[in-house]
This record gives C-alpha cells, structure tokens and sequence, in this order.
C-alpha cells in the first residue's frame, strides 16, 4: 500500500464512521428533531470526508472530480433540506397542539 | 477485503436503520430517515464505483444527490399541508 493509499483509507474510514454512527442516531433519536440533528455531520462531514479519500487516490482524474461534485452538492444542499423539514416538522406539531 | 468495497459494504448496511424508522415511525421521521438513505446511497454508490473502478457509478451518485433535493423539499412540503 502506497503512502497515497494510507492516507486516502485514513481519510476514508473516518468518513464511514461518521455516517454509520449517523445512521444510529437517526434510529434511536426520541423524537423528529433529534433524529433530524444527524443529517448535519452525514452530509457535511462524512460526505467531505469520503470525497476527500477518493480525491486523494484519484487525485484530478474524473473519477475525483465526481466524488468532489456529489460532496459539494450534498454539502450545500443538506442545510436546506434539513431547514425545510425542522420547518414542516414545527408545522405540523403546531398544527396538532390547536387542535386540541 | 479491499477497504473500498468494506467500506462501501458497511456503508449500506447503514440503511438498515434507516428502513426500520421509515417502517415504524411517525410521518416526519420517516421523511428524516429517507432523506439520511438518500444520503448514504450517493455515497455509498461512490465508493462502489472506486472499488470496481466503473465510472457509472459516481455519475449514478451524482444523479441521486442532485434528485433528491428537489425529492426531499417535495415529500417535506406535501407533509406540511398534511398528507
């Protein structure tokens, strides 16, 4: 194994960890919110972090610039995916507390 | 075992605990759980596509990440006006 190569499943293993464990958290969370918390480190670090592997062992070659691309859509759309379901989880529990 | 294709492996075993809240919760979490699979897919399609050195699957990821934006932000606005 190349130095390359350490680095990149350094950089890797991490990445997965972090999604795996995200994974956990979205299945023992107590509540909407709670498990919503978990889509931040998923697409923000996790993503970064498994792009940056492939990108050190492929470097610039397409198969790098792809796994950059889906980070980067992923990183800047997973906020706004997150915001707009803590919006329409609030919603709806509003909804159902004047109902009452 | 190559690491890329374990890690690929444990990757979507990940989306098992996202099956078993979209089997058993309520509406919202379900949502929160298909949004972290989406998640987890594209990503798990890339490492795919690096242990077996096929192209077609990071261009599979990158269809699946820019998709389930607009997925998302439909399923989370229909269950807001209530489904």
């Amino acid at each position: 194994m190349s130095a390359r190569e350490i680095i990149a499943v350094a950089l890797l293993v991490p990445g997965v960890v972090v999604l795996l464990l995200s994974c956990l958290g979205v299945l023992t969370g107590r509540n909407a919110y709670a498990r919503l918390h978990y889509i931040g480190p998923s697409t923000l670090l996790g993503s970064t972090l498994i792009a940056a592997a492939i990108l050190v062992r492929e470097s610039l070659r397409p198969g790098g610039i792809k796994a950059g691309l889906t980070a980067l859509i992923l990183v800047l759309t997973g906020p706004v995916i997150s915001h707009a379901t803590a919006r329409a989880i609030h919603t709806l529990e509003s909804r159902r507390r004047e109902d009452r | 075992m190559d690491p890329w294709l374990a890690s690929a492996l444990s990757l979507f075993m990940g989306l098992l605990p996202c099956g078993i809240v979209v089997a058993r919760a309520s509406l919202m979490e379900r949502v929160v759980a298909y949004e972290m699979a989406g998640v987890v897919t594209s990503l798990g399609l890339l490492l795919v596509g690096e242990a077996l050195q096929q192209p077609s699957f990071s261009d599979l990821a990158i269809a699946l990440a820019l998709l389930s934006f607009p997925a998302s932000l439909v399923l989370v606005r229909f269950a807001e006006r209530g489904l």
